[in-house]
């Protein structure tokens, strides 16, 4: 397998899909509007002091990122499918596996997105500082886990009767690990724990990425396939 | 539909034999162990209900590779009979491990790695139906279970891993009055022996359940074909 | 030494559960292949009167 083709054909899907999403902003103004309503909703329901909140802020972001990145993948395979995309980029002439990445590298680069939008909001909501070097890796290791498998279910769901409503039934048992892993690392580095104690956490968001990137790719071609 | 193969009679009744001998030991060998009292006779089929609900998750993750690998529909059946027998002997476990936290640890649930992984596990067997009800093309459906079976497997010791690490690093004080419960107990040999006949007892159970599952499913397919054969 | 826990009800409870849920399963399995076995004939006889 030549590299250069293959990583032409990704970057080609990652393009598509950012051109796509630079002039429609659908899907960028869905998970964004969301994130924010979350946010502003769980600080009304928790109505929580500043020490309390610092527990329950890594909670609150990583289901804000769970469910807005939940709201992009429905999207994001849905326009493929709808538009006939999907059809096109499988009768071209390329790796599936790099539709894969191409697609799970897009996907990432939204959540990623989102995320840059979401931490400064609350950091000024709430007066905190969330711009720690160490929140910032665990948002990209997890974001990339959560890609990385909702990718490949999402393009499943995509192709079934139920659908959307599928998504978060077959993605959730599944990122359950690298879930706990995100949130119990973010708050680690929130709260100034040292480090022998997060780096479990982030030794299990690293496997779950490496062991689900690989699983993924291998079987996304079955997913995909006429 | 072809008659039941002899060795499928011959598992059956194994299987019925050894069922009636395992509950015999449990009510009559197994001594009743002196701080927990009866409910510790729960663990036995617990444990080996669980076993089944792993064995079950495995069998189906060969039969999904089997499947991608040579698209021979038996696969398929072997899969989704293997997740149904998963569903049921997971949901055995599952509460049986709740009916024993209740009077040891005066819970309901404990958030302990193995019950939590369990339940989990139960979740994804579900998604892993609710997958495949939402397809109708035979081919495509057996496809994506196959994926999604695979898939789910390797979450599973990641999940269990998650829990573990977060009870080393956190450990909790469940419930309960008195800190020297913690539901473990030394097994005489006598507890040991019903043990691992509960554990053979429901493999072979087991065994008998999918056969006759697979069966079940063989003949579905042929109805289905009858179906066909007459719209035409 | 005290005696054991007065646990037997838990006991019960478990077994009926394990049990129950144990049969309720197999009894699925009986009903559905019934059903099926009902619609096969049926099925084949349709067939049979159409070939005729």
């Amino acid at each position: 397998m030549t590299l250069t083709p293959f990583l032409k054909a990704m970057s080609a899907v990652i393009w598509k899909d950012l051109a796509a999403e630079l002039r429609s902003r659908e899907l960028l103004s869905a998970m964004l509007v969301f994130a924010l309503l979350v946010i502003f909703t769980f600080n009304f329901a928790l109505e929580l002091n500043a020490q309390e909140r610092s527990n329950v802020t890594a909670g609150v972001l990583w289901v804000t990122f769970t469910f807005a990145g939940t709201l992009g993948l429905n999207r994001s395979l849905a326009v493929e499918k709808d538009r006939g995309c999907l059809d096109g980029l499988l009768l071209a002439p390329v790796d599936r596996t790099a539709i894969y990445f191409g697609k799970t590298a897009a996907n990432l680069i939204f959540m990623l997105v989102v995320a840059a939008i979401v931490l400064p909001v609350y950091s000024i909501l709430y007066n905190t500082n969330l711009f720690l070097p160490g929140l910032l890796l665990v948002i990209l290791l997890g974001s990339e886990g959560y890609m990385a498998v909702g990718t490949l279910l999402s393009a499943m769901s995509v192709q079934t009767r139920t659908r959307d409503i599928l998504l978060p039934i077959l993605l959730f048992p599944v990122i359950l690990p690298a879930l706990i892993a995100a949130v119990k690392a973010s708050s680690g580095f929130l709260n100034a724990i040292p480090m022998e104690e997060i780096q479990p956490w982030l030794n299990l968001l690293l496997v779950y990425d490496v062991v689900f990137t690989a699983a993924a790719f291998m079987v996304f071609e079955f997913v995909v396939e006429e | 539909m072809k008659a039941i193969p002899r060795a499928l009679l011959v598992v059956d009744a194994a299987a019925f034999l050894m069922l009636v001998a395992a509950s015999v030991m449990v009510f009559a060998y197994a001594p009743i162990e002196r701080v927990m009292g009866p409910v510790q006779k729960v663990f036995y089929f617990h444990v080996a209900a669980g076993w089944v609900g792993m064995l079950a998750f495995f069998a189906a993750v060969v039969a999904g590779v089997a499947y991608l690998i040579s698209k021979k529909p038996i696969w398929d059946l072997v899969g989704v009979g293997s997740i149904e027998i998963g569903i049921v002997f997971m949901l055995i476990n599952i509460i049986t491990g709740s009916i024993w936290a209740r009077p040891i640890w005066n819970t309901w649930w404990t958030w302990d790695p193995r019950l939590t992984t369990a339940t989990i596990m139960e979740l994804v067997y579900a998604a892993y139906l609710m997958l495949r009800s939402g397809i109708d093309e035979p081919e495509r459906r057996a496809r994506f279970g196959a994926v999604y079976a695979i898939i789910g497997f390797i979450s599973v010791p990641l999940t269990f891993l998650s829990i573990r690490i977060f009870r080393t690093i956190h450990p909790v004080v469940v419930g309960g009055n008195d800190p020297s419960v913690d539901g473990s107990f030394s097994m005489t040999p006598a507890m040991a022996q019903t043990f691992a006949f509960s554990l053979v007892t429901f493999s072979v159970l087991f065994v008998s359940l999918l056969w006759h599952r697979i069966r079940l499913g063989q003949l579905a397919e042929k109805v289905e074909r009858l179906k066909l054969k007459l719209v035409q | 030494m005290d005696a054991p826990a007065e646990t037997m009800g838990y006991m019960l409870a478990g077994y009926g559960v394990i049990y129950g849920l144990m049969l309720i399963y197999f009894v699925s399995l009986v009903i559905r292949w019934r059903n099926l076995r009902q619609d096969e004939q049926t099925l084949e006889e349709l067939d049979k009167e159409k070939t005729t």
